[in-house]
């Protein structure tokens, strides 16, 4: 039991930093990407094949994942600079779909179907932390450093330039703000957080395949920011502790069979997206009026 | 040969896309609502006609009730969801994501009600003969392309010489006005909804029998609705057919280049390219904002 506490704990860490990224391009900047997991799959491997092949240390890993997210990331921001709202959606959901078949494909990175096997775990200076109850330490404090991070550049001059841009692109380039470079940097931070997460979670699971990255995981995120509340400190954290608990919590209805508790957790939060953009566009944590 | 019969396959494809995108880009144009449920419309009129044909009533009930599965879901999103989501605000993201919701929900019903696997539907229309040497066509497939014809054909009549058709039309280019003129927008809304999930059904049938359906199909069909109505220009009917049509020759003749697994990535690509280089797609008016 305590086991699984833990276990819980760290998934909700890990998801909890790949929500409080995603809702600092959705909230801030208004960029609503539907390829957060492809950052998040990259980091994952990206610190995998670090780990395996040069060094296990995390202090390695995880500014490698950054790195290779954050190049990525620039064919996220190509797309961001030209076009909004629907198109954008459409291009980050293209680059998904493109990113799960490389995934797939590039076998000698990758492993292909297959994943990649004994990842080493979390190593400190040449201390190696894979217990569940310790590694709850590194991933809440990972997550607290990166909940620390956004909220600095939320409320520096740069967060202001954001929810400028967010709201009239045009008058904040006619107060002579560059608009492409802040777009590009949002990107390129958010994607950077996605891989610490990856980085985390390939050493905590020891074993990753695509089917972790996959479109589900893009829109499961997005619901976490969602129902959370968008543009809100608190939401993403709320949002990804809520669909996180829900699996298990469903799992008590012990007249259910096994295998229709994922087919029941989704539904709940399709229609609790539904529900919520009916009633409190906000999210659960967000103003009443409106995203 | 192989080109040629990729070719053929690739129109099949492509006449059942544009049916799909084209009700995808017929809402979105007139009522600006981005109805990501559309291909949970698909997936419903999909299952509806395989569980009445399975059940032994005959092809023509089981088209009845694959359409008014369609239809009773579009009307039901738009009175249900998107009148009430529009009431207080209804920005895109809004609607997007209520959308999106019911999709996910309706994918995951489908799935608890009908199982996970892939079913298909077995007709004599779906065996292939030789018609020329080393090319082979199912009878499915002249059906896909008349149907194509047949509807969209009756789409065009309809929107050029109907009252309604021409209200429609008004209602994508300025919706005060069509109040202005005493007609009610929703109403007019709604019957975008029935005629958009209706263009749907020929097309879910005919993937029955052939490729056949699991519960994920929707989010397939959504994928290429939304690439083929950015990449035919977003609100252009006629810009959509076109693109439905490239993008199952694009699919198909992919194959002569590339493994199978990548056929997605190759419409995708696509797409990404005309987000990039020619947003308002291949005959879009309205550029993007």
């Amino acid at each position: 039991m305590e086991a699984y506490i833990f276990n819980l704990l760290n998934l909700i860490a890990i998801y909890g930093i790949l929500a409080v990224s995603l809702n600092f391009i959705i909230g801030y900047a208004g960029i609503y990407s539907l390829a957060h997991a492809v950052f998040f799959g990259l980091g994952a491997y990206t610190s995998a094949w670090v780990g395996l092949n040069v060094t296990p240390s995390t202090f390695v890993t995880i500014p490698a994942a950054m790195l290779v997210a954050a190049i990525v990331s620039l064919v996220l921001a190509l797309p961001a600079l030209r076009v909004r709202g629907e198109y954008f959606v459409a291009a980050s959901l293209g680059l998904q779909v493109i990113a799960v078949t490389v995934f797939s494909e590039w076998k000698s990175f990758t492993g292909g179907i297959g994943g990649v096997l004994a990842i080493p775990p979390v190593n400190l200076f040449g201390a190696e932390i894979y217990q569940p109850r310790e590694f709850a330490i590194v991933s809440v404090i990972a997550l607290l450093i990166v909940i620390a991070i956004t909220l600095a550049l939320v409320r520096s001059s740069f967060g202001r330039n954001l929810r400028a841009i967010r709201d009239s692109e045009s008058a904040a380039a006619s107060f002579g703000k560059n608009v492409p470079l802040i777009k590009t940097v949002a990107v390129v931070i958010s994607a950077a957080l996605a891989a610490v997460a990856g980085a985390l979670y390939a050493s905590f699971i020891s074993f990753i395949n695509v089917e972790s990255f996959m479109l589900d995981t893009s829109v499961l995120l997005m619901a976490m920011v969602i129902i959370g509340g968008t543009g809100t400190f608190l939401g993403p954290l709320v949002g990804a502790a809520l669909l996180l608990i829900l699996p298990s919590a469903i799992s008590y209805l012990s007249f259910l069979p096994q295998t229709e508790i994922g087919a029941l957790q989704q539904i709940i939060y399709g229609l609790g997206m539904t529900l919520l953009m009916i009633f409190r566009p906000g999210g659960i944590v967000g103003r009443r009026s409106g995203t | 040969m192989l080109a040629l019969q990729l070719a053929v396959t690739g129109l099949q494809t492509g006449a059942l896309y544009a049916l799909t995108a084209v009700g995808f880009s017929l809402i979105f144009g007139s009522t600006r609502i981005f109805h990501f449920a559309h291909g949970a419309t698909f997936a419903i009129a999909a299952y509806f006609f395989y569980f009445v044909f399975q059940a032994g009533f005959g092809t023509v009930p089981a088209i009845l009730g694959a359409s008014a599965g369609a239809i009773a879901f579009g009307l039901l999103i738009y009175w249900l969801v998107y009148v009430p989501v529009q009431r207080h605000e209804g920005s895109f993201f809004t609607v997007f994501v209520a959308s999106f919701g019911v999709g996910i929900a309706v994918q995951n019903l489908l799935g608890m009600v009908f199982g996970r696997g892939f079913v298909t539907v077995n007709t004599s229309l779906s065996r292939s003969s030789e018609i020329l040497p080393g090319l082979y066509v199912a009878p499915l497939a002249w059906v896909a392309i008349a149907c194509a014809i047949v509807f969209l054909g009756a789409l065009h009549l309809f929107l050029r010489h109907t009252h309604t058709g021409m209200a429609l039309r008004a209602l994508s280019d300025n919706p005060e006005l069509v109040r202005i003129f005493g007609l009610s927008p929703q109403r007019i809304s709604a019957i975008v909804f029935v005629i958009g999930s209706v263009l749907v059904v020929p097309a879910a049938i005919i993937t029955s029998a052939t490729t056949g359906l699991n519960p994920a199909i929707g989010h397939h069909v959504m994928l290429i609705s939304l690439a083929a109505s950015i990449v035919g220009g977003i609100g252009s009917v006629y810009g959509t057919l076109l693109a439905g049509l490239i993008l199952g020759l694009a699919e198909s003749m992919a194959l002569l280049f590339v493994a199978s697994q990548w056929t997605e990535a190759v419409t995708f690509a696509i797409l990404f390219a005309f987000i990039l280089i020619r947003p308002s797609g291949l005959l879009g008016r309205a550029t993007a904002h």
